[in-house]
């Protein structure tokens, strides 16, 4: 059994002092990482890389792992406090852990994301030693036309992400549609909407928008209360208290949500971001009472929050078993391996065990310092809520103008999160709802992409969409779950009539 | 006030923790600046006043990233520039926001960049003011090659297999790569197609970016990947990938890479290089110039340069000043009468 | 006729995709590309102009309190107002003065401008926050923020 000498090993290099140390550095630079304004994984991992040439290859790649859970973990802190993500696999957890903490408890929404994130780092990490060799099928499983299909049903979803005018929604949805169409289009090379500056050929960093959208939109309102203070009091608001309750509430969610992440993750292409969104919808989709979606939801937290952190750890399949960076961020993580003198693909499981299971036994070390290093801080960092408004106001604007221009240290970038800032504002004041506009934004390039390339593919036939069983499959999904709501509606008022 | 204090003390905290873990790069840079000021004295020549700005014209990560930081590395580490190098990104537009703001940089004497065929190709696709002709090139110092790959089970077992499909019906083969049309994946495998007579205006390619291409091959969604050696190397060591040419003069170095056939070899006389290496802004100090060149020739003759090369399965290709500005019209030309015909140019 | 906010909006909206229906048609096109660069924007232009005609021609169902968020109070309307200016001032000076000062003078201004009296925190956090984000990214990260006027 060389499969389970090879994982022994990997906790003895995982378990060694060295191994412990490097792995409790990573996590820790990795949390700080995630919490600083516009640093994500990518940049803190670009920049070890040069520091960590000559160091022991699997010592290094132990702590850059932990970097890049660290930050996914530690990121969740500003969307919740300040509705100002700081990494974009974050953003989702905004959308229930800002009501939470706005409505004074902001210490329970930190303690559930954190164990949240512990849980689904934890459960994917025991799917990532025990499926790891076989999952390396599944992350190349997905052609374009069902990449199509899976976009294609976390669009369907919009109506069902917010309540109020359906015409409002779906009109969110297709502007935040329109904007991912500005820049390059890489099927044929053609700047798009790009008005001629070439500040827009990449197109607008979700971050930007994110930022714009939520939390300089926030700001306004924070100006208009300015002289109120937030709900609750100090205590109360550090308060980790959770009840018996919540944790029943989390557990179904946090269960559910680390699975569908980690398949997510180990899609190349689909990542934590993704992952995050559709685990949120997944859950409201099933929840018995989706209207306390959006108001500080517990379920509606502790699902993207597991789920972010689940693609993290899937994310390493496809890098680890086949060699095939699927995100920004492990496409840095390959070239780590490189300096280290180390080819990560389908050889590595046997030529170096000691690296590939090294990194995979040392996660569940990280997730357990994450949890440890995060729960005693929360009562602190919660009270950032305490600052007088004015100043705080101040600090969320500095925080998010940093996090944008460290994402592409351009000026216009800056000029863009003011634009969206004071879209955001109309938006909410003419309840035109925020998150359709950002899934449609994240999705639909990923739709438009795939679905070209499947028409390229297959010449412009349409039925290459049917062809394959996964694709298949979700569009049946897609149409059930778009059809079902409109159906149901229609019952009930003949009933009713 | 107290929890405000409180919060400062928590950032302080974390502030001090941080910078514990970085003192040993600290120490090493305070140390370079002591050096630095012995030798900068006893020089007659055009020597450097300030510290080196290299701009990476592309995020964290890729090749001119890479190749900017380990350049920087070793050139500070074997003591051949005693200056602080830093490295910056200028990220966007597939380069064209670096080269940019390197125009700005006219007539600086410490700020250099790295790039490679895309400051050919993206000019000519129209998405950038500056090309090549718009800087000083000072020295080459890196070449990777192309290899064109295809499922292990495929029916063609060679280039020549492959092109005889095309020629009577394009529109069968899919290709796939990483950037756009017009870019560097689609345009290799175009140049050698079109040695071998294929209808290019008819080749069927789909931009896959985040490692889709070679996912996409694996699961037969696409039929041919035109990719960089090193991405494909390690997928035929493990059985899952036949390469059907490089795109090199020669057979390469290694274990795995040595049994990629060349195009060459197989009757297409046809290569192609995607060189790297440093430009300077426009009407930089000629002995400036002089001087990264010999610094740069040093820096690849260097044994530390030579075990980065390996590492990251890159090939030695210098060229100083004069010979890469000519080497960079020539190959513009080429190009642009490729793109021309594919109706891609702008 | 435009009475009724979901009117105006509609018609705004309209224009909107009108101007984007246009761009789209501009968008050139290439042989052998079965679904070219400009399907989806046209198919997003068309979708957009229906849905702002049907809100055009839809009810207003706002509720007591969404109306109340669109009723800003003037003194508001200055603070908000305030805040954007000096947003732009900041972006503007950004690059040229650099990061720290401009951070600075934005953090300890825009407190004061929303009422917060206590000068001597405010100092403090003003130029403690700016100059620790500095020190981490600039020293600890190496990524370079711009220095401007000021020589570190």
């Amino acid at each position: 059994m060389g499969a389970i000498e090879g994982i022994l090993t990997g906790f003895e290099v995982a378990f060694s002092w060295e191994g412990i140390l490097f792995v409790l550095l990573g996590v820790f630079v990795g949390t700080f990482i995630g919490m600083l304004p516009g640093l994500g994984p990518i940049s803190a991992i670009a920049i070890m890389i040069p520091i960590t040439y000559g160091m022991d290859p699997t010592l290094a790649l132990v702590m850059m792992a932990g970097v890049y859970y660290g930050a996914v973990f530690g990121g969740s802190t500003s969307s919740i406090l300040l509705n100002a993500p700081g990494i974009s696999g974050t953003v989702a957890s905004s959308f229930d852990g800002y009501p939470m903490a706005q409505q004074g408890k902001a210490g329970k929404a930190l303690a559930i994301a954190a164990i949240s994130s512990f849980a689904g780092g934890t459960i994917s990490v025991v799917l990532l030693m025990i499926f790891a060799p076989m999952l390396a099928s599944v992350a190349i499983s997905f052609g374009p036309p069902a990449y199509f299909a899976l976009m294609l049903l976390g669009l369907t979803a919009i109506a069902s992400l917010s309540e109020g005018s359906t015409i409002k929604a779906l009109i969110s949805a297709v502007v935040g549609f329109m904007i991912a169409t500005i820049g390059i289009d890489p099927q044929t090379g053609t700047g798009r909407f790009t008005f001629g500056s070439m500040n827009l050929l990449d197109g607008i960093d979700f971050l930007v928008i994110a930022l714009g959208l939520f939390a300089i939109a926030e700001v306004c309102y924070l100006v208009m209360n300015r002289h109120k203070t937030a709900a609750g009091s100090g205590k109360e608001i550090g308060s980790l208290k959770l009840s018996k309750d919540d944790a029943k509430e989390m557990s179904g969610p946090v269960g559910r949500q680390s699975l569908l992440g980690f398949i997510l993750g180990i899609l190349p292409g689909a990542g934590a971001t993704i992952a995050s969104f559709i685990s949120y919808i997944a859950e409201k989709r099933i929840a018995k009472k989706p209207e306390e979606f959006g108001k500080g939801s517990v379920k509606g937290l502790a699902a993207p929050e597991a789920s972010n952190n689940a693609a993290t750890s899937g994310a390493f399949v496809p890098l680890l078993s086949l060699g095939i960076p699927g995100s920004g961020t492990t496409a840095v993580m390959l070239g780590a391996f490189l300096v280290l003198g180390l080819q990560p693909g389908p050889m590595l499981m046997g030529d170096r065990p000691e690296v590939f299971w090294g990194i995979i036994a040392s996660m569940y070390i990280g997730n357990i310092f994450l949890l440890v290093l995060n729960l005693p801080l929360i009562p602190y960092i919660a009270r950032i809520l305490t600052i007088p408004r004015p100043l705080l106001i101040s600090l969320v604007l500095m925080f998010s103008l940093i996090g944008v221009y460290a994402i592409s240290f351009s000026v216009f970038d800056l000029y863009l999160l003011l634009a969206f800032g004071v879209i955001g504002f109309l938006m909410r004041m003419f309840a035109f709802p925020a998150p359709p506009f950002i899934l449609a934004f994240i999705l639909g390039g990923m739709m438009e992409k795939s679905f070209r390339q499947s028409m390229t593919i297959s010449n412009g036939s349409i039925s290459i969409l049917f062809e394959n069983n996964i694709s298949l499959v979700l569009i049946i999904l897609s149409v059930l779950s778009f059809a079902f709501p409109i159906a149901n509606s229609i019952w009930s008022k003949k009933k009713a009539g | 006030m107290k929890k405000l204090l409180a919060l400062l003390i928590f950032v302080l905290m974390f502030l001090a923790a941080c910078g514990g873990e970085n003192t040993s790069s600290n120490n090493d840079n305070a140390n370079d600046e002591d050096t630095e000021e012995n030798s900068g004295e006893d020089n007659d020549e055009w020597a450097l006043s300030e510290s080196i700005e290299i701009v990476a014209p592309a995020g964290a990560g890729g090749g001119w990233d890479t190749t900017a930081r380990m350049s920087a590395q070793v050139l500070t580490e074997e003591s051949l520039i005693d200056q602080d190098i830093g490295v910056v990104n200028k990220e966007g537009a597939g380069g064209a926001i670096g080269w940019a703001y390197m125009a700005e940089q006219e007539g600086s004497n410490h700020n250099l960049f790295v790039s490679s065929s895309p400051i050919l190709l993206v000019p000519l696709n129209g998405q950038s003011e500056y090309g090549h002709e718009d800087f000083t090139p000072i020295a080459n110092v890196i070449a990777d090659y192309g290899a064109f790959a295809v499922a292990k089970d495929a029916k063609w077992d060679n280039l020549n297999e492959l092109f005889e499909d095309m020629k009577e019906d394009p529109q069968s083969v899919t290709i796939v790569g990483t950037s756009a049309p017009g870019s560097m994946d689609h345009i290799q495998f175009v140049r050698f197609a079109k040695a071998a007579g294929v209808d290019i205006t008819k080749i069927k390619y789909v931009s896959a970016p985040d490692a889709g291409g070679v996912t996409q091959v694996l699961n037969g969604s696409a039929d041919v990947f035109s990719t960089g050696v090193a991405e494909v190397a390690e997928q035929v060591r493990a059985d899952k990938l036949k390469v059907l040419a490089v795109t090199s003069e020669e057979r390469l170095d290694g274990e795995v890479l040595s049994t990629f056939p060349t195009a060459k070899e197989q009757g297409i006389d046809e290569t192609f290089v995607n060189w790297r290496g440093f430009f300077g802004p426009k009407d930089m100090d000629p002995a400036a110039v002089e001087y990264y060149e010999n610094k740069f020739k040093e820096l690849s003759d260097s044994e530390a340069f030579a075990e980065v090369r390996a590492n990251y399965g890159w090939n030695e290709m210098y060229m100083g000043n004069e010979e890469y500005k000519q080497f960079l019209d020539e190959e513009k030309e080429n190009l642009k009468s490729i793109l021309e015909e594919l109706g891609l140019l702008e | 006729m435009l009475q009724g906010v979901n009117r105006k909006i509609g018609l705004i909206l309209a224009l909107l995709s009108i101007g984007y229906l246009y761009m789209s048609y501009q968008l050139p096109t290439y042989p052998y590309i079965p679904v070219d660069a400009d399907a989806v924007p046209k198919t997003l232009g068309w979708v957009l102009l229906v849905l702002s005609v049907a809100l055009f021609f839809s009810k207003d169902s706002d509720s007591e309190e969404q109306k109340a968020k669109r009723r800003i109070p003037k003194k508001d309307v200055k603070a908000l107002l305030g805040v954007g200016a000096l947003l732009l001032i900041y972006i503007m000076l950004f690059e040229t003065l650099g990061f720290i000062i401009m951070t600075v003078l934005f953090v300890y201004f825009c407190s004061w401008f929303l009422g917060y009296k206590n000068h001597i925190v405010n100092a403090i956090v003003s130029i403690v926050f700016p100059i620790a984000l500095y020190s981490i990214f600039v020293f600890m990260l190496q990524i370079k923020l711009p220095q401007g006027i000021l020589p570190f």
